[in-house]
C-alpha cells in the first residue's frame, strides 16, 4: 500500500504530496559554545531507525503545513505509537 | 539456494568461532573487500556474514550501469580505477562479467545544465577519463532513436559523453568475487544474520551471529542500505546517512536500438539496453526514508511518460519487471570509508547511495589494504566521516536533484 500522511489542517493525504523533512531531533542547539561535533550531529547525523520514528512533513503540494508524525519505516505506514526507543 | 546442494563458489564451510576479520555483508563490497583482502594481503582467514543471499541487496538490485565520470577531484580517481578493473576482473576470477563498454551519454536541457557539464567534462579530462560534451545533433548521430526535436517538454541541447562507460552483469560480479573469495579459503556464510557487535576497551572483539558467536579483531561494516541502522542499534554510532528506496523496470525484450547508456537529470530516467534486448530504466527516489522494496505505480507512469518523450519508439512498449532497493545516501552523495574510527578495528563502507555498483572493485581493493595495514591509503582520505563535523563535505551533487532533507 502506498504511503499517506495526515496532515493536521488537510487530513490524510497522499504521500506524494509531501515533503519529508527529517527526523525529529529536538529543539535547535544554543549556538553558544557549540561544539562541530554538536553540530554535525543535529544536521546531518540520523539514526536511520528500523522501525517507529517520528518525524517532520512539509505538506508542499497542499496547505503548507509543517508537522511531526511517527511511521514505521519497515512498512512505511504512518502509525499512533510513540518512537522505539533504543 | 540454502538446500543440500553445492554452492556456486565452493564447499559449504563451518561457522568458525574465531576469524582475523569478519565483513558484514554478502554484497558486492563486501566481496570485494574479502577478495582483495585474500588476495592482496594474504588474510584468508576471513568470514563474510550474510542476512539472506548473497546479492540480496543492491548488488542485484541496480540497473548495471558503470561509469567514471563523477563530478569531483576525490572521486573521479576511485571510480576511473574502478572501470579499469572490470577486464582485469573478468580474467582473474575466470567469470564473465559481460563488461559492454557502449558509453554513457548524461543529457543537457538546459545552458545552465551544458556549463555544468563543461565542468565536469574538465573534471573528467584533467583525470585522464574520456568525456566529451557534445551537442544535440551529435546525440541523434549516436543514438537515431532520440528525440532531439524542441516540441518535447525539455528539448535537449546537448550531452555528456563519456565512451569508456557502459553496463556490467550484476549478478556476474556478485558470483565472480564470491567465486574468488571462496577460493583464496574466505568462508561465505548466508542466512546469518548479525545480532550484536563485541566492544572491550575501544577495540572490536567480537560479532554475534544468529548462529553463534565469532571472536575477531576486524570487523568491516558492508551491509548497504542496512549499514546505517545496524551501526545505530549495535553500536550506538550516527551516521548522516538517510535510506531511500530507488525503483526500477525493464521492458519486453527488443531488436536492439540503443547501443549507449542515456540518461537525464532534468526527466528523472536513464536507460540502457541489456543483453537481452531488454530496456532496463530507472527513475529518481521515493522522497521518505524506509526499509521497505515497496515499487509504486507512481514511478511507472513517470517512466513511462520521460522515455515517451526522449525515446518515442518505445511508445506503447510494455514493462515486463519491476523492482526496488535501498539507497543510503549522504548529504554530499559521496561514500563514507573510514576504519580504527571511533573504535579501533571497526571499518566502515557505507553511504554509497546509487554509486555502489561502478564502485565495488576499486572500494573493496583501498579497504582491503586499510584493514589489513590499519592505515588508510591516500584514495580514502577524503571519505572520512569526521568529513561531516569539519564541514568539508565533498558537492558530488551535480549528479541528479536532491534527495534527502538535507537539500
Amino acid at each position: 500500500m502506498a504511503l499517506t500522511l495526515t496532515c493536521p489542517i488537510c487530513g490524510q493525504r497522499n504521500g506524494y504530496e509531501f515533503r519529508y523533512g527529517g527526523e525529529e531531533k529536538g529543539p535547535r542547539p544554543d549556538e553558544e559554545g557549540l561544539s562541530p561535533e554538536d553540530w554535525c550531529d543535529y544536521v546531518h547525523l540520523n539514526k536511520c531507525v528500523a522501525g517507529i520514528q517520528k518525524e517532520w512533513w512539509f505538506h508542499r503540494d497542499g496547505c503548507g503545513a509543517w508537522f511531526t508524525t511517527q511511521r514505521d519505516t519497515t512498512v512505511n505506514l504512518e502509525v499512533e505509537q510513540p518512537e522505539a526507543q533504543l | 539456494m540454502f538446500g543440500r546442494h553445492k554452492p556456486l563458489w565452493g564447499k559449504k564451510t563451518r561457522l568458525k568461532s574465531s576469524y582475523d576479520a569478519v565483513i558484514i555483508g554478502g554484497g558486492l563490497h563486501g566481496l570485494a573487500t574479502a577478495y582483495f583482502l585474500a588476495r592482496d594481503h594474504d588474510l584468508t582467514n576471513v568470514a563474510v556474514i550474510e542476512k539472506r543471499y548473497i546479492g540480496f541487496g543492491g548488488g542485484g538490485r541496480n540497473t548495471a550501469i558503470v561509469r567514471a565520470n563523477q563530478r569531483t577531484s576525490q572521486n573521479v580517481p576511485l571510480y576511473k580505477e574502478a572501470l579499469a578493473l572490470w577486464p582485469v576482473l573478468t580474467r582473474e576470477l575466470d567469470y564473465n562479467l559481460m563488461f559492454f563498454n557502449c558509453g554513457n551519454l548524461n543529457l543537457m536541457h538546459s545552458e545552465a545544465a551544458m556549463n555544468a557539464a563543461r565542468m565536469n567534462v574538465a573534471t573528467a579530462q584533467f583525470h585522464g577519463v574520456e568525456s566529451h560534451l557534445i551537442d544535440a545533433k551529435q546525440c541523434k548521430e549516436l543514438i537515431p532513436a532520440l528525440n532531439i526535436s524542441d516540441d518535447i517538454t525539455y528539448p535537449i541541447l546537448g550531452a555528456m559523453y563519456h565512451p569508456p562507460g557502459g553496463i556490467v552483469r550484476h549478478d556476474a560480479v556478485v558470483w565472480g568475487l564470491a567465486k574468488g573469495a571462496a577460493r583464496h579459503g574466505v568462508h561465505i556464510h548466508q542466512q546469518t544474520a548479525v545480532t550484536g557487535i563485541g566492544v572491550a576497551n575501544g577495540q572490536i572483539v567480537s560479532v554475534e551471529t544468529d548462529r553463534g558467536k565469532i571472536h575477531t579483531p576486524r570487523v568491516l561494516l558492508a551491509a548497504g542500505g542496512y549499514s546505517a541502522a545496524i551501526s545505530y542499534h549495535m553500536l550506538g554510532i550516527k551516521l548522516p546517512i538517510s535510506v531511500l528506496t530507488i525503483q526500477a523496470m525493464v521492458t519486453q525484450p527488443l531488436k536492439p536500438i540503443l547501443n549507449h547508456v542515456v540518461s537525464s537529470g532534468t526527466y528523472h530516467a536513464y536507460a540502457n539496453q541489456t543483453l537481452k534486448g531488454e530496456i532496463a530504466t530507472g527513475a529518481h527516489m521515493d522522497p521518505w526514508p524506509n526499509y521497505t522494496t515497496q515499487t509504486t505505480a507512481y514511478y511507472i507512469k513517470h517512466q513511462a511518460e520521460a522515455l515517451a518523450e526522449m525515446l518515442p519508439c518505445l511508445r506503447g512498449v510494455k514493462f515486463m519487471r519491476h523492482w526496488a532497493g535501498l539507497a543510503d545516501m549522504t548529504p554530499d552523495m559521496a561514500p563514507i570509508m573510514d576504519g580504527n574510527a571511533p573504535l579501533k578495528g571497526y571499518f566502515m563502507n557505507c553511504g554509497w547511495g546509487y554509486f555502489g555498483f561502478k564502485s565495488c572493485a576499486a572500494a573493496g581493493k583501498y579497504m582491503a589494504r586499510f584493514m589489513a595495514t590499519g592505515n588508510c591509503p591516500d584514495m580514502l582520505k577524503p571519505f572520512t566521516l569526521r568529513r561531516f563535523a569539519q564541514h568539508r563535505l565533498m558537492g558530488e551533487t551535480a549528479a541528479l536533484m536532491s534527495y534527502s532533507p538535507d537539500n
